[in-house]
């Protein structure tokens, strides 16, 4: 017993001394996890023995750097999550072979009735079926991770698919090794024993099947992802060798499909057709509504100048216009002129000039109604003092019985001097 | 059909209706029943609804092929076939500008600022997209790169493979037209037999 005891007690040191290494030598070590060797500038001979020592170092020949030990690279994998060195231990034989012995030893101690023996061979079995267990988490954990992040680790399209297959293939593994757990074998092996019935039967089991479970819906959207994987390489291929295809033959034309008696579908797109709509009053109810809309119409602001810039005269051709309209100003002043003329002669007196007529005796094609404008604007436009040199009498009559406006059908202008 | 009044009418107009361009109705187009409704209102109308291989676009298409529609139908195969180059060529520019190795995809999101920033550090894809932005198809007729960017999105857009979400901000997202595309190229690789090939060299057998 107490020989147990001081075996503990120094593997217990022994453990604790070397795990400190670990924390101790942190930075050097984590710089041999990020590059192929430690660096051994930082490290003293004593400190360098000490890891040796303990498996964390090696060195894979004599004369060549020193390295982590794959279990260490492992651990920091395992911690980090790494996905580009975690590795998936799908060893399960092994551990079964354990198993296997460790309960033959433990069923032989209780029935020569060892009790000393079986505590720790109880707990070397827990411990051997958690590793076992934790195993397969780990796995599915790896897996998950990988595919959670689309095998973000790895950024071309190829190593993606790659790693997928890999994935995929420990994925096979590990099944096949959860199918060597044989529990109709364990069950026989357990026999009666309550504990161990507990531990590798039900406990076991549910663990495996949850597990299961787990790794047969990883494994589906493995495929899944491996098929989008290549759909994107192929599609990505089909551009490139299209686009060169198209480069070289630049007089490329495909056979018209759209002849066909059965036109391919991608092919067959209705021309666009928009649906218009107007306000419509004929429709009783709506008219409130048409109402409340008009209402709604924000307010247009119309200044004056944009009146004149609206303008068709101005849109239209702006120079024949201008070019007309100067014309007919330049008549009309002629007339104004001709007015002059006769109340000056010397025989003459002055007299009333029609408008209308006198458009008529100089052949001009002026528009009846337009002439009559433009004589009387001209009237209005001159400055007081000539204005009073005309008088401009209009010939006018009431629109109707009814009604009071003046039509002007003709002036008459008349030198007032 | 009263619901269906707006999807009918971005259809009509001869929208391409993608997961990405608009959920809802997407969603509705999935549903057999709503095809059906939808296909009964455009009969008189001569159309019906049309969905390329994925299903992932939704479009309308002529019911009865009379020679209007053919000649219309003839004509749109030019222009698809004019812009399939550049097309083309522009996802291979995207591709290469962002370091991708798959072409974008429906839902990536895309900005015209980043690709003018990429293309600016690197003569060879400035030297592209020059070439692409003044294609017919492009049109572009600046010499300012951001110009030209500017107007390939604008091109994009108008033409449906992109979508701006939000009119002031210069970011875009792929819609499901690009799928469209990708099988327009594949139908007429495979129809024309031409030599373009897109399996992997070498193929590595799946495990199920």
């Amino acid at each position: 017993m107490s020989e147990e005891h001081t075996l503990e007690s120094r593997l217990m040191a022994t453990g604790t001394e070397r795990l400190s290494l670990l924390g101790r030598y942190a930075d050097v070590l984590m710089q041999g996890y990020s590059r192929d060797e430690v660096p051994l500038e930082p490290l003293t001979d004593g400190a360098l023995r000490k890891l040796l020592a303990a498996r964390i170092l090696w060195r894979p020949d004599e004369h060549g750097a020193v390295k982590l030990t794959p279990k260490v690279r492992e651990l920091i994998a395992e911690m980090l999550a790494d996905e580009t060195r975690r590795h998936v231990n799908a060893d399960v034989g092994e551990t079964l072979e354990q198993i296997r012995n460790l309960v033959q030893s433990y069923r032989e101690a209780v029935n020569r009735g060892e009790h000393y023996q079986q505590g720790p061979l109880m707990l070397r079995l827990r411990q051997e079926v958690d590793d076992l267990n934790g195993r397969f988490a780990d796995a599915i954990d790896s897996l998950w991770q990988r595919l959670n992040s689309d095998f973000g680790f790895v950024s071309r399209l190829n190593d993606k698919i790659r790693e997928n297959d890999r994935a995929q293939k420990q994925i096979v593994r590990l099944l096949d090794g959860m199918a060597l757990i044989d529990f109709e074998e364990l069950i026989e092996l357990v026999g009666s024993d309550g504990s161990l019935r507990k531990l590798l039967i039900s406990q076991l089991q549910q663990q495996l099947s949850l597990h299961y479970t787990n790794l047969r819906e990883v494994q589906g959207r493995l495929i899944e992802l491996m098929a989008r994987f290549r759909q994107q390489q192929q599609q990505s291929r089909l551009v490139a060798g299209m686009a060169a295809f198209l480069r070289e033959h630049p007089g490329f034309i495909p056979g018209n499909y759209t002849r066909r008696s059965e036109v391919p579908e991608l092919f067959n797109r209705a021309s666009p057709l928009q649906a218009a709509g107007s306000v419509a009053l004929d429709h009783h109810h709506d008219s409130d509504t048409i109402a409340s809309l008009l209402h709604a119409l924000p307010v247009a602001v119309h200044r004056p100048e944009i009146v004149e810039a609206a303008g068709p005269a101005q849109v239209e051709e702006p120079s024949l216009v201008e070019a007309r309209q100067q014309a007919l100003k330049q008549d009309v002043e002629r007339f104004y002129l001709d007015v002059v003329d006769r109340g000056a002669a010397p025989d003459g007196r002055p007299g009333d000039v029609s408008a209308l007529e006198y458009l008529a005796d100089s052949e001009l094609e002026w528009d009846q109604e337009i002439w009559l404008f433009q004589v009387i604007a001209e009237y209005q436009g001159l400055p007081r003092e000539e204005q009073r040199a005309f008088r401009l009498i209009p010939e006018e009559s009431p629109a109707g019985p009814f009604n009071d406006v003046q039509l002007i059908h003709d002036v008459s202008l008349v030198l007032a001097v | 059909m009263i619901e269906h009044g707006p999807l009918l009418e971005r259809l009509l107009a001869g929208e391409f209706i993608c997961a990405i361009s608009d959920e809802s109705a997407f969603r509705k187009l999935e549903d057999g029943d709503v095809r059906e409704q939808i296909d009964t209102y455009l009969r008189p109308l001569n159309r019906r609804l049309a969905s390329n291989e994925d299903r992932s676009v939704h479009f309308l298409a002529w019911r009865q092929l009379n020679e209007d529609a053919r000649e219309q139908l003839s004509r749109q195969l030019g222009d698809t076939v004019n812009s399939l180059l550049p097309l083309l060529e522009w996802l291979q520019l995207v591709q290469e500008a962002l370091g991708q190795d798959a072409l974008a995809a429906p839902g990536d999101v895309l900005k015209p600022a980043e690709f003018s920033a990429r293309c600016e550090d690197n003569q060879s894809l400035r030297e592209r997209l020059e070439r692409l932005a003044t294609d017919p198809f492009f049109g572009s007729q600046s010499e300012q790169l951001d110009a030209q960017m500017k107007q390939v999105f604008k091109r994009l857009k108008e033409h449906g493979y992109l979508l701006q979400p939000h009119a002031d901000r210069q970011v875009y997202l792929v819609t499901g037209k690009i799928d469209y595309l990708v099988e327009l190229v594949r139908f007429i690789r495979d129809e024309e037999s031409l030599p373009v090939d897109d399996e992997a060299p070498a193929r590595q057998e799946s495990l199920l």
